[in-house]
């Protein structure tokens, strides 16, 4: 049972005709993937030169400082690399792999964070004034919701780039390459925040930081969500 | 590489560039496979039409998105089973799918078990597979497409797309020998 070849129908090819305009080809998912660096790197910089690198960072040493954030940053990088095969029909990674690097990665966070704490677990000083240290020591939330609230908005300035990067893909789950993406932005956003952050509490860490890392997931799958519902709305007319 | 792909590729690069004869080309070489595997995942033939022209509807408006490293032929069914999906979503068909696979006018018959049976007892032990395992053994045998490209479309690893293909020709097998021995 073998169908003869068929002309495309009238509609079809009037729709094509309406936008025949030449396209780029879009690059490779490892190249995707790397066009996440140099704004990540940008971002990370901002947020180090505006804070400052963390007062006990000769405590931890240069593998603690700038080896764990290295670490998550190349993670970062895998996490989209592998979201941009999610995104594309023909290259989707097994789903293991999806998985167990996003366990990964997850494992990392929480792992440095518990080697930073147990290495360095002091009350740090701020360069502020007495009663503004006194009011972060009794509250410690307030610097908590900074960090959440910081590494939120500087991890959806990269998910939203991610979403431009992203706009043509044609993923068969788009929440899952959005979750992905946004993964990849929060826990780079992190590699860089941490080192600027003076607090090394598991609580503070997770709760803060690891919360912002969730939100930019989040964001991730609800614009990878919207984004696929529109492309692929049938019988839609977005281009 | 073989030279058919190339040409697709080759094609496709074209009609990146603009070219409207390239996007026809594309189209009569691949829309016939593209249905029949729309029919089979929709279960109805009516329904597979409508896809077809969505797929190379949405293949038009994501034209950007292939990259050449890919081979053409299971991007596009990739992209043919994301139309149906997400038509499977909208449409919340997923019941009436399944439920309409008893009549199957247009499910492909496999050339390897075509000795095996009548064509409508092939069809009726294939409706009968698990939907993932037909899936991957129709892709492999009926559509000719290697385990490591099944395995991109699918999501899942070449060994795992080898195993359900497997599993599936065993199980067809199977079937289609209770139905012999019950005729005799």
């Amino acid at each position: 049972m073998r169908d003869q070849p068929q002309k495309p129908p009238e509609s079809l090819m009037r729709a094509i005709a309406r936008d025949l305009r030449p396209v780029r080809p879009s690059p490779q998912p490892f190249h995707l993937a790397l066009r996440m660096v140099p704004l990540a790197l940008l971002v990370s910089s901002l947020i180090l030169l505006a804070i400052g690198s963390r007062a006990d960072s000769g405590k931890l040493g240069p593998l603690l400082t700038w080896g764990a954030s290295s670490a998550q940053f190349a993670l970062a990088i895998a996490l989209v690399w592998i979201a941009a095969h999610e995104s594309t029909p023909a290259g989707r990674l097994p789903r293991q792999i999806v998985y167990s690097v996003a366990a990964a990665a997850s494992l990392v966070v929480v792992l440095v964070t518990l080697i930073t704490f147990s290495t360095s677990s002091g009350n740090p000083i701020l360069p502020v004034p007495p009663r503004i240290n006194e009011i972060l020591r009794v509250s410690p939330w307030i610097m908590g919701l900074a960090c959440g609230i910081g590494s939120t908005v500087a991890g959806g300035i990269l998910v939203l780039f991610f979403s431009c990067v992203f706009r043509n893909a044609i993923a068969t789950r788009p929440s899952v390459a959005g979750a992905l993406y946004g993964a990849g932005a929060g826990l780079a956003i992190n590699a860089g925040w941490r080192i600027a952050c003076p607090f090394s509490t598991p609580w503070h860490a997770l709760g803060a930081h690891g919360a912002a890392i969730v939100a930019t997931v989040i964001l991730g799958a609800r614009i990878g969500r919207a984004l696929g519902n529109r492309r692929l709305q049938i019988g839609g007319t977005h281009s | 590489m073989s030279e058919g792909d190339q040409e697709l590729r080759a094609l496709m690069v074209r009609y990146q560039g603009g070219s409207v004869e390239a996007f026809q080309e594309i189209y009569l070489q691949l829309a016939p496979g593209v249905r029949r595997y729309l029919s089979h995942l929709a279960g109805r033939s009516e329904i597979a039409d409508d896809l077809l022209q969505e797929t190379f509807l949405q293949m038009h408006r994501s034209r950007a998105a292939y990259n050449p490293a890919y081979a053409v032929r299971p991007w596009l069914f990739g992209l043919a089973r994301n139309v149906f999906l997400m038509n499977r979503r909208a449409a919340r068909r997923f019941a009436i799918v399944h439920e309409s696979r008893q009549d199957l006018p247009e499910f492909p018959v496999l050339p390897e078990a075509d000795r095996l049976g009548s064509q409508d007892e092939i069809r009726k032990c294939l409706a009968n597979l698990a939907p993932d395992q037909a899936e991957a053994l129709l892709l492999h045998h009926e559509w000719g497409f290697s385990f490591e490209e099944i395995a991109g479309m699918l999501g899942i690893s070449a060994a795992a797309a080898r195993a359900r293909a497997s599993r599936a020709m065993a199980d067809l097998r199977m079937a289609l020998n209770t139905l012999q021995r019950a005729r005799v």
